[in-house]
């Protein structure tokens, strides 16, 4: 996973480093040519401009708009190749832009440093901090009820089979509410899943009210003091007025703990374009990633998260049960920028 | 959010509107809006860099043609790479076929293989689908609930593990079927076992074509699953499904591009009617935001060059009903026939009055009628017998009659034409002030 990604970050990485390197041995030019930024740059990343005081020891440093740029603009390609989506790579580039240009005082052996953190930081502050589903359960008043959200196809029923399948083994009782009674054969296809993995099923006819369904199943959790309802949706798109407001009635009967905002890891632009809508239209509290065994590029983890500010929980990595990968922000930046083995 | 790409886009040319002379800073500025729409609308980053180059280079390098302003230079110039970057819409025949529909999970490929049934079905020809999908819970429940609504005979079998069994005997159970379509279980190019699976289904299926389908949003991952396809049973066809979203179909360009194929339909609902046609025009005033691209293409290109519409159609000799189709979209745009006619000097010849009189619902009517006939027929009027116009009538929902008129009318128009070879001059002439009336 991510391999290719990996690879060209570390190219991008090393001609950064590179111009760095260059800027640092050549005379540093007249003040006037310093770009206009540099005025501006201190108050809005405090972060960065610490961890450079720390590497503060004799020679000046100086970067300018020119030394960076070209590595800049790689960079930029490589996120877009990746699926970043484009006002995602804007606010990237432009906060490693922010974070590099002007006079900061550094050392020659910290400049690899210098790079990594600035990139390092960049991610991180897009992808934000995690949030692990087993312990916000255990926190909770039972049952828990969590509500799967997102478009068609994107694979809502068969996540919420291995999430069931996850937290069965992490000791819990779920059921099941086989809310999507809008497609053919959904019914059939959450039930055969939910057999395979031993979980009770909730399910009405075709055609029926899902809210009623869900709200039986939260009957039926509370009568069998089930710990976890897990609600599968039927796949709609965000630009359906009535669909999404049949969404967010559903939410409204529901209260659940958690919203799950389901969505493919191989999605491009339009990923960020519908989980704000979600988000604004029925609420997201978490976002879940699937198919991320088709070679993932990775950038709609980012771009989603940059847009919603909602924490990744899972990525779906195969059609097994046992595909299913509690998401952390540090280790997906760890990994990309080639300091863990997977 | 969605809309300000297209602005932008407009913005820019806005600033090479009125101008005599191409400005660079003004092209750079619009070719860099430009990158920025196709690659968020997902087309491949690698081919919307060469797509860019190209256009620049164009744009600089050639002369615009007398009469063009440079925005209208550039447009469409922008216009014509895209166009032929999509390549023509694959064609649909309407002969006997078996059809394999592949593509990644989720995609959409059972809903689509029953709106192709419709669609099929709806052009008069007897269709039935096979259900090769052995992995996916519920599979042939939902193909055959969706069958069942368009009465279409669905084959499966329920406990068979092995597709290409499945596909074997669906394959003999329908042999009386004209139009035979396989759905198969989503699957990526990585998974190698699901890979030699469908190449198998398309070895023992020999189908005649092989369609990819692919989900309007997929990102810049679709050249290389594309390609994995591609090599494994070469795709001849792409459908893009679920553009009734706000995803612009770009990864599915790329994967056109890599297939060297053409997109057949778009997919654009839920329900199994939801399927159209591929535009190329309206495909790329989508991916790039911009709602009348094409229209203001046209418009330019009438100034340059009136006498090319269609008037080399009209005087050829030989006048099939594809020229006649054409011609009746041409003479649409123009205004009713009479008054075409009314303008020409024609010397004394005289116009059939049933010819003159054709309406605008009409035409369309006719254009409806020849979309249900063969590549054949279009071609050669004359193979069109007795049992050949039931069929068209079924598929078009039209009467025989209506199809007997619609023949009788082309040969008329082959007639009056013939007579006209003589007028080329005028003809011009005419065309021209055509071009300066609009
Ligand atoms: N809105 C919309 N939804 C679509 C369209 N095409 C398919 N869908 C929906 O997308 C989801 C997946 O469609 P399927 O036809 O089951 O996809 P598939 O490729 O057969 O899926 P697998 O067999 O699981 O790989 C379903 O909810 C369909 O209703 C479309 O054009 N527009
Ligand atoms: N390769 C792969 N396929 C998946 C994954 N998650 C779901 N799918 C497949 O994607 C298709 C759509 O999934 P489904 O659960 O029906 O989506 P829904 O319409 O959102 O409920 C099915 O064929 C699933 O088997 C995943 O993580 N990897
Ligand atoms: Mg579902
Ligand atoms: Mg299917």
């Amino acid at each position: 996973m991510f391999d290719s990604f990996k690879q060209k970050l570390k190219n991008v990485q090393e001609k950064l480093g590179t111009s760095i390197q260059t800027a640092f041995t050549s005379p540093p030019p007249a003040e006037a040519s310093l770009p206009p930024q540099k005025a501006e740059k201190r108050s809005e990343s405090p972060r960065f401009v610490d961890k450079v005081k720390t590497l503060v020891r004799d020679r000046e440093l100086i970067l300018t708009a020119k030394d960076i740029d070209d590595p800049l603009t790689e960079l930029e390609l490589v996120l877009l190749e990746n699926d970043v989506a484009l006002p995602t790579t804007d606010a990237i580039i432009s906060a490693m832009r922010k974070d590099l240009l002007g006079k900061h005082r550094s050392i020659g052996s910290s400049i690899e440093n210098l790079v990594e953190d600035t990139l390092r930081s960049a991610l991180l502050g897009v992808l934000g901090s995690g949030l692990d589903v087993v312990s916000f359960i255990r926190s909770r008043e039972k049952p828990v009820k969590i509500l799967f959200t997102g478009v068609n196809g994107t694979g809502k029923t068969t996540s919420i089979a291995k999430v069931a399948h996850y937290l069965k083994k992490q000791g819990y009782s779920v059921v099941i509410a086989s809310g999507d009674t809008y497609r053919a054969g959904a019914l059939e296809q959450l039930a055969t899943h939910a057999q395979r993995v031993g979980i009770k099923v909730i399910q009405h006819q075709q055609g029926g009210d899902p809210s009623a369904v869900i709200f039986d199943a939260i009957q039926y959790a509370t009568a069998h003091t089930t710990d976890v309802v897990l609600a599968d949706t039927a796949g709609r798109f965000h630009n359906r007025a009535n669909l999404m407001s049949q969404l967010e009635k559903i939410r409204r009967v529901m209260k659940p703990d958690l919203v799950i905002y389901v969505d493919e890891a191989v999605a491009g632009n339009d990923a960020v374009i519908r989980a704000d809508e979600f988000h604004r239209l029925v609420g997201t509290d978490a976002v879940m990633l699937t198919k991320a065994d088709m070679d993932m590029k990775g950038g709609a983890a980012i771009s989603i998260t940059h847009t919603i500010g909602k924490p990744i929980v899972f990525l779906g990595t195969g059609q097994g049960y046992e595909d299913l990968r509690p998401f952390s922000p540090t280790a997906l930046v760890k990994e990309l920028l080639g300091e863990a083995v997977p | 959010m969605l809309d300000t790409l297209g602005s932008s886009l407009k913005d820019a040319l806005k600033k090479l509107a009125g101008k005599s002379v191409v400005d660079r800073a003004a092209v750079e500025e619009l070719v860099r809006d430009l990158q920025r729409a196709l690659i968020q609308a997902d087309v491949n980053v690698k081919m919307v860099l060469r797509l860019s180059q190209s256009i620049k280079t164009r744009s600089l390098e050639e002369e615009p043609p007398k009469g063009m302003g440079v925005r209208e230079h550039v447009l469409r110039i922008v216009y014509q790479e895209l166009v032929s970057l999509m390549g023509a819409s694959a064609p649909v025949d309407l002969s006997t076929q078996v059809i394999l529909m592949a593509g990644l999970q989720g995609s959409g490929k059972t809903t689509t293989t029953a709106k192709c049934a419709r669609f099929f079905q709806r052009k008069g020809l007897r269709v039935g689908v096979i259900c090769a999908d052995t992995f996916r819970p519920g599979a042939l429940d939902q193909l055959t609930t969706l069958c069942r609504r368009i009465n279409i005979p669905c084959y499966g079998e329920k406990d068979q593990t092995d597709a290409v069994v499945i596909v074997k005997n669906g394959l003999a159970d329908l042999h009386q079927v004209e139009v035979i379509l396989i759905d198969t279980q989503g699957r990526h190019a990585l998974e190698e076992h699901l890979i030699a699976e469908i190449i198998e289904i398309a070895r023992i299926s020999n189908p005649t074509h092989r369609w990819l389908v692919i989900d309007a949003a997929l990102g810049q991952q679709a050249s290389d699953q594309a390609r994995g396809f591609h090599e494994a049973i070469g795709i001849d066809g792409v459908i893009i499904t679920k553009m009734d979203g706000t995803a612009k179909g770009g990864g599915a360009l790329s994967a056109v591009t890599e297939t060297k194929s053409g997109i057949v339909f778009i997919g654009n609902g839920e329900t199994i009617e939801d399927l159209e046609r591929f535009d190329p025009s309206s495909f790329i005033s989508r991916l790039l935001g911009m709602g009348d691209l094409k229209l203001l293409v046209e418009r330019a290109e009438e100034v340059i060059s009136p006498e090319e519409v269609d008037v080399n159609a009209i005087l050829r000799g030989r006048f099939t009903l594809r020229d006649m189709y054409k011609q009746l979209e041409a003479l649409n745009k123009m205004g009713p026939l009479r008054q075409l006619m009314g303008m020409l000097p024609l010397g004394g010849m005289e116009i059939p009055q049933e010819a003159a009189d054709v309406t605008s619902t009409k035409m369309a009517r006719y254009k409806v009628i020849m979309d249900s006939m063969t590549a054949a027929e279009l071609d050669d009027p004359a193979v069109i017998g007795g049992s050949r116009i039931q069929r068209i009538a079924r598929g078009a929902g039209a009467t025989p009659e209506e199809v007997k008129e619609l023949l009788k009318y082309h040969r008329m128009m082959q007639q009056t034409l013939k007579g006209m070879r003589g007028n080329k001059f005028n003809l011009q002439r005419l065309m021209k002030r055509f071009g300066r009336i609009q």
